[in-house]
């Protein structure tokens, strides 16, 4: 019996997902547990498997289409079976689960599928209550513009006639010889026209008029991408963020650090752990900090919820440890480590890595040798703590003698808009002495 | 006071970019130390277009007899051709000048002297005052090279350049014309019309050099025909008052008397003379180095038509100072070299844009020539009894984009501009083959031609 396989629903925010990469095709048979395709949310990067065994015996979407949750995505069953029923519908998204026989398919709509070519290209992906205005059609119709990658900027996100007008004048125009070439060399056309009133010429397609057209390949960027070009540009745009540098002694943590790795300790702690622990204990004194800026109001939080950077190579993720204050030391370095590792597999839950999830966010930069940087507050957060590598700097040890001491970086970017510069150096010096006395909370 | 543009030039390409940086709001001031219009108005395109419809209407009133018309003895009175190609000139150089109040354009009637380029903008002087402005377009055009031939000076006055023959009083029983190029040919036209013993020595196998060749051949075997004698890779290597010595392609020294020599060897960008090197702006081949936004290796300083060196044309240069305004006042634009028409007004005429068949191969491009006589067009055949004519469209071979267009017949000179559209929108054989153009014209056999790419 022919099953579909839907488009999982990744969190609650989360209507549609991008399908990057299709790991079958039509007609590959597939084990239970195989990886049939990957996507992405805004958010995250994630993976399909098959729960049973079969032949891909329909595939309704291409690699790069937006797709509904819960939307039909390709169909596995036994060669022969029919799978017209399971087609998403361009109305509205398949129900769950949808199996042969079941009957909630128009009659209509069999017909018409039945006798038109299997639609496997793209399928307009607009939340139902959406749609096109028919000024706006009218007008696509005219300049055969394609209304499906249009996005809506009328009620709800309904394409209307300025959608379709600002389409029209964002397409270079060109030469009937530069659309031949297009479409015979499958040449690009580039951003400059050096033709009448800025027409793309033949020789603009892999000339270009500057040696920057010439090199190099374009790729659109990953919705991830797109996401955290987003919100590092819209932090630096529209916050008062500097940075403040100082540094702690760090020779009670590496002590720790050594001592654990020594005992051969259940938990491995880590000095990230043990700064990010020390960051929570500071912000339980500087609640401040702990705070989302609204606008015309701040939020403050009971609880501390430590947003912590997590390099992967999908890009930059930001999970959030929620109620991190609870936790105790080795309950923290299990819940980071388990977290950092959920990002860097793609498994992470959604609902975590956004920026209002978490309260205060902890960026490590120390075990790559970095000395200072200034890290980008995710906003609403009002703050960031960027963590420095380890320095050996000259300090008084008593009787006025100097000696070499290892020290940890700290770099705290703060939004000048929610504490002003005496608070987050006393927070900052704040995280510096639960660092230099670490020995205390155990 | 502090101007946006200045102007050095009143030609084609200085007077037309005054007009339009004046309509865009610019203050520009203008400085022209003779008469506004340049070579073109003043010494070149009009004068010699006057003096040639009047040979034309001579030419078809003798010739009249072939369409069944007889006039009787036709005559003409050289002292009033040239005094009706003044009266047009005056009547269009008072044309810009209104242009240029219009446009509420500073004109200086003075010649300037570039002093300085400072924090204030460049600095020039003109009749002891001075002016600043934060752009400088450089058009000081170009003027007839005359090559130093042994014994040159010994002409005196029978020696001419354009400038010179235009200011004639009288017809000349002989001329030799040396240099068989666009302006020796329109005036060997214009003599031979008139009964004038015309001889052109041209050290290229052919005349209009970079023409098309088989036009160009065409258009020599007219005025063979006609009269005028022609003697190809021929150099002259002497003048000794008015003989003319020159060596043959068998190295074989003539000589041949004449009244009067007109040289027209080539022409000179002017850039001497009004301080271009106190702001340190660098020459290529003579001409002011450019690119193709048409701007100087120095900043805010711009040059256009003749004095680039290239072109050499009035609708060149007009364009390039366009070009220079629409990038000051905030429209990106390009100069673009690839569809600029050329034309010999003789009779018949000879027109071209874009690539000749010999210019394509040279650049590399797989092209194909689709060839047709004029007398495919039925207008050409009523209005030219015995007369012949000949176009070609050159396409590249793999798209069909149309790459060039030459003719030879009447009027083709007021139909070029439609392949030079052509060529500018890179059009196609099939996207022409959709165009209407309207019949009875001589027009039509650019379609006809486009058609023969099928067979």
């Amino acid at each position: 019996m022919a099953i579909a396989v839907i488009m999982p629903r990744q969190g609650q925010s989360v209507e549609s997902c991008i399908l990057t990469e299709l790991g079958k095709k039509k007609g590959d048979q597939v084990r239970q547990g195989e990886v049939l395709f990957a996507y992405e949310t805004d958010k995250a990067s994630f993976e399909e498997e098959a729960t049973i065994a079969g032949e891909i015996l329909e595939i309704f979407f291409e690699e790069g289409d937006e797709i509904p949750v819960l939307t039909n995505v390709m169909v596995i069953g036994t060669a022969g079976e029919p799978v017209e029923e399971f087609r998403p519908d361009y109305a509205a998204p398949q129900p769950v689960e949808a199996v042969a026989g079941n009957e909630q398919q128009e009659p209509e709509s069999h017909a018409e599928t039945n006798t038109t070519q299997p639609d496997t290209t793209y399928t307009p992906t607009k939340p139902s209550g959406t749609g096109i205005s028919p000024r706006a059609k009218n007008l696509a119709e005219r300049y055969a513009v394609d209304t499906a990658s249009l996005a809506g900027t009328g009620p709800g996100g309904r394409v209307i006639a300025r959608d379709v007008i600002a389409s029209i004048e964002r397409t270079p125009k060109t030469t009937p010889l530069a659309k031949a070439r297009v479409q015979g060399e499958g040449l690009m056309a580039g951003p400059f026209g050096t033709g009448l009133a800025g027409k793309v010429r033949g020789r603009d397609l892999n000339a270009g008029i500057s040696s920057y057209d010439r090199e190099g390949v374009v790729k659109p960027l990953t919705n991830m991408r797109k996401l955290i070009a987003r919100a590092m540009h819209g932090s630096l745009q529209n916050s008062a963020q500097l940075t403040h540098h100082l540094s702690a002694d760090a020779r009670q943590i590496l002590e720790l650090r050594k001592q654990v790795k020594n005992s051969g300790a259940r938990v491995n702690i880590t000095i990230n752990d043990m700064v990010c622990f020390a960051v929570i204990r500071a912000l339980k004194k500087f609640p401040q900090a702990n705070s989302h800026f609204l606008g015309d109001s701040i939020k403050y939080f009971d609880r501390v919820h430590l947003g912590l950077a997590v390099d992967t190579d999908r890009g930059l993720m930001v999970p959030a440890i929620r109620d991190a204050d609870t936790l105790s030391l080795e309950g923290l370095a299990v819940k980071l480590r388990e977290t950092a590792e959920a990002c860097r597999k793609g498994s992470v839950n959604p609902d975590i890595l956004s920026s209002e999830a978490a309260t205060f966010t902890v960026s490590n930069l120390g075990n790559y040798g970095v000395e200072i940087f200034t890290p980008i507050i995710n906003l609403p957060q009002t703050a960031i703590l960027g963590v420095n590598t380890i320095l050996p700097r000259p300090k008084e040890i008593g009787g006025g003698v100097y000696a070499f001491v290892p020290h940890i970086g700290l770099s705290l970017t703060y939004d000048h808009r929610a504490l002003d510069g005496g608070e987050a150096t006393r927070l900052l010096a704040e995280i510096a002495g639960q660092i230099e006395n670490f020995e205390a909370h155990l | 006071m502090n101007f946006d543009l200045a102007i050095i030039g009143g030609g084609p390409a200085g007077y037309v970019a005054a007009e339009r940086a004046g309509a865009k709001g610019l203050s520009v001031v203008l400085f022209e130390k003779n008469n506004l219009g340049g070579v073109c108005l003043n010494e070149g395109c009009i004068p010699t277009k006057t003096l040639l419809y009047s040979a034309k209407v001579y030419d078809t009133a003798s010739g009249g007899a072939k369409y069944g018309i007889t006039a009787g003895e036709v005559t003409y009175d050289f002292g009033r051709i040239i005094d009706r190609k003044n009266k047009v000139v005056r009547k269009l150089v008072a044309g810009v000048a209104a242009k240029m109040k219009a446009h509420n354009v500073t004109v200086i009637k003075a010649a300037a002297m570039i002093q300085s380029r400072t924090g204030e903008g460049i600095v020039i002087e003109a009749e002891g005052e001075s002016f600043a402005a934060k752009n400088l377009l450089v058009c000081t055009g170009s003027e007839a090279f005359v090559p130093p031939i042994p014994g040159i000076e010994s002409a005196g006055d029978a020696l001419m350049t354009n400038r010179e023959i235009l200011a004639s009083k009288e017809k000349p029983e002989s001329l030799v014309v040396i240099g068989g190029g666009v302006i020796g040919m329109e005036f060997a036209s214009f003599f031979n019309s008139l009964g004038t013993e015309v001889t052109v020595i041209e050290m290229l196998p052919e005349i209009l050099g970079g023409l098309d060749p088989e036009i160009s051949a065409m258009l020599r075997e007219h005025y063979t025909k006609k009269g005028v004698k022609f003697n190809l890779s021929c150099k002259v290597t002497a003048i000794d008052g008015t003989t003319v010595e020159y060596v043959d392609i068998e190295n074989n020294t003539r000589k041949i008397t004449t009244e009067r020599i007109l040289m027209s060897v080539g022409r000179r960008p002017v850039t001497t003379g009004f301080g271009l090197e106190n702001i340190g702006v660098e020459l290529h081949r003579g001409g002011i180095k450019v690119d193709e936004y048409l701007r100087t290796n120095i900043p805010d300083v711009y040059a256009a038509g003749d004095v680039t060196g290239f072109s050499m044309l009035a609708h060149t240069a007009s364009r390039e100072g366009e070009v220079v305004v629409n990038n000051l006042t905030g429209r990106k634009d390009v100069m673009r070299y690839n569809a600029v028409p050329g034309v010999v007004y003789t009779n018949p005429e000879v027109a071209g844009t874009g690539h000749t068949m010999e210019s394509a191969l040279a650049a590399g491009l797989r092209v194909k020539e689709l060839k047709l006589p004029m007398a495919y067009a039925g207008r050409f055949v009523a209005e030219n009894e015995m007369g012949n004519g000949l176009c070609k469209v050159i396409v590249g071979e793999k798209h069909g984009e149309v790459l060039g267009v030459h003719m030879i017949g009447n009027p083709c000179s007021e139909m070029i501009y439609g392949a030079c559209m052509a060529i500018e929108q890179e059009m196609t054989v099939k996207e022409l083959e959709e165009v209407i153009f309207p019949h009875p014209t001589v027009s039509e056999i650019l379609r006809e031609a486009i058609f023969t790419s099928e067979e």
